[in-house]
């Protein structure tokens, strides 16, 4: 029992060690966005909000947050679309295989590094002729959403009890009528937490547009701009703003997805 | 009534055909985006590959130029090297933390584990720069963890490889990867109930045995994915090592962002190292599988 308990309080340890490894940064960024000491070190003398009047001063800043905004948006309403029609095409065919191989090629840009989709997309706009700008990188952002939107619809979709839909076509409902009065009240949830996680997933995206935005500015690539300047504490309280609008827009997802009717 | 009926029969005829029809419908946009503008720019990439560049231009030809530049240029060798090095290393241990972690929450404290999970696909999702830049305040020569240390009277002077250094890289690495290790090792140990874990226990296996013989295989499929993710993103990483990362941690993500978006840029060339890093990623990925399963067959 000694041992045991022992191993309990191991155990405990050994989670919150990790929890502490993924959040230290993150509490770190916010700590230092008010710490009055242009020097990034403790101790820490007193809380100030210059830094944010400091951020929000940058007159990119506004161009930056405007084109985020717009990306974002472009991400969640093109990805939901696309992903939700695929995840109920996939799952309307007959064969397990055909739907196996589908679903993980509709996972594929998830596990190659975003490197590589960035200077893939780059020389492929560049081939046409396409000036990198706004228009690039938003296909590109709906391009890394899009298997996240597939996974999470899937996951809900696998669980839909679709004799529903067959006994509202039975009773005589149009497809579009059973779709609009059955199926969406019942995935509206899943894909609005989808939508939300592509909002997400655009709003923190760097790698992809940085090689395909051109000259035109977006929040990450303004605060790759300044960290790659030095040490600015003005960076914490951009990053801190865009860690909220992430925090707010995820926990907005997990909750509607866990809200999701049975 | 002869309406209905027919119409009856129509939809029993031509349900099949209308169904794969309405599938095909809903499949097409999001396939020809995929089409269009993933496999059509990886194509072009391998295209490109293949080019050459002469003075500022692009050479539209087919030669294994650049594949021969790499495979004879000690410095590609080094670089590439290294990141597949330092890759592994991250895999290394960042598969092993969220094991533990997955075990932990499975058997140890099944109650928390929605939550822990959650707290961790939080993580994925918040601030890719924002991390990394993080670490720089965190490992920094006047950082929190230097100051600390020297606060607590254990060192007299910073340490200096904490930051701008490979150990730099991969505790960051290890930090931004890690959730995506343990979403599908955990996923996989959903798999594994108490009951396997007993019924080997009480036939006699030990601890270490259990983990080798039980756990591990059974957990096999998500270890693997989870061991690809790490490791195949972190050597296609170049924010980490640019921003925490020295002289001496200049990965082949570093080389390839510069091809495509620095002075003396050299497209083909960046094409023909991202397909090499890719390659030999996957082939070690497949190697390793192959080891870890006949390690651990008995």
């Amino acid at each position: 029992m000694v041992a045991g308990s022992w191993r309990y309080v191991w155990a405990y340890v050994f989670v919150c060690a990790v929890m502490l490894y993924l959040y230290v940064p993150i509490a770190v960024t916010v700590l230092f966005s008010f710490a009055n000491s242009p020097r990034l070190s403790l101790p820490i003398e007193g809380l100030t909000l210059d830094w944010y009047s400091r951020a929000l001063d940058n007159p990119l800043i506004v161009t930056a947050l405007r084109n985020t905004a717009l990306l974002a948006a472009i991400s969640a309403v093109g990805g939901c679309l696309m992903g939700t029609a695929f995840a109920f095409g996939v799952l309307k065919l007959r064969q397990e295989r055909t739907r196996r191989v589908l679903l993980g090629l509709g996972l594929l840009p998830a596990v190659v590094p975003l490197l590589v989709i960035g200077v893939a997309l780059a020389v492929f706009f560049r081939t046409l002729g396409s000036k990198p700008g706004l228009f690039n990188a938003a296909v590109g952002h709906v391009l890394i959403s899009l298997p996240f939107v597939v996974l999470t619809l899937n996951a809900r979709l696998e669980t839909f009890d679709f004799s529903v839909l067959e006994a509202a076509r039975d009773l005589g409902a149009t497809p579009g009528r059973a779709f609009l009065d059955i199926t969406l009240p019942l995935i509206r949830t899943s894909v609005i937490g989808a939508g939300l996680l592509a909002a997400a997933l655009s709003l923190d995206e760097f790698v992809v547009t940085w090689f395909n935005v051109g000259t035109e500015l977006t929040a990450p690539v303004l605060i790759w701009g300044l960290m790659r300047r030095g040490v600015d504490p003005s960076i914490n309280a951009l990053a801190t703003m865009l860690l909220a609008a992430l925090l707010v827009l995820i926990l907005a997802a997990t909750m509607t997805s866990r809200r999701a009717p049975q | 009534m002869t309406a209905g009926t027919a119409h009856i029969g129509m939809r029993e005829y031509g349900h099949d055909a209308r169904e794969a029809a309405r599938a095909a419908v809903m499949l097409s946009p999001a396939v020809l985006f995929y089409v269009i503008f993933f496999g059509v720019p990886m194509l072009s990439l391998l295209v490109l590959s293949f080019w050459h560049v002469e003075g500022f231009d692009i050479v539209a030809d087919f030669t294994g130029a650049n594949y021969q530049k790499i495979a004879s240029s000690g410095l590609y060798r080094d670089i590439l090297l290294r990141t597949i090095g330092l890759g592994l290393l991250t895999a290394a241990i960042t598969v092993p933390i969220a094991f533990t972690l997955s075990y932990l929450m499975r058997f140890v404290f099944p109650h928390k584990a929605q939550f822990i999970l959650q707290l961790v696909l939080v993580s994925l999702f918040s601030g890719y720069l924002v991390r990394i830049y993080a670490w720089r305040t965190i490992l920094g020569k006047q950082g929190l963890l230097n100051s600390a240390l020297q606060w607590l009277g254990a060192i007299d002077r910073p340490l200096e490889y904490l930051i701008y250094s490979n150990f730099a890289v991969i505790v960051t690495l290890t930090g931004l990867l890690l959730p995506l290790a343990v979403l599908p090792i955990y996923s996989s140990m959903a798999n594994i109930s108490r009951d396997h874990i007993e019924i080997a226990a009480d036939l006699g296996s030990r601890r270490l045995h259990l983990v080798r013989t039980v756990l591990i295989p059974m957990a096999l499929p998500g270890i693997r994915t989870g061991f690809a993710f790490t490791f195949l993103l972190a050597a296609g990483d170049f924010v980490t090592p640019s921003l925490v990362g020295g002289s001496q941690s200049i990965m082949i993500g570093n080389v390839i962002a510069d091809q495509f978006r620095g002075t003396g840029a050299n497209w083909p060339l960046g094409a023909a190292l991202a397909f090499v890093v890719m390659a030999a990623v996957m082939l070690i990925v497949i190697v390793i599988t192959h080891l870890i399963r006949r390690v651990t067959r008995w």
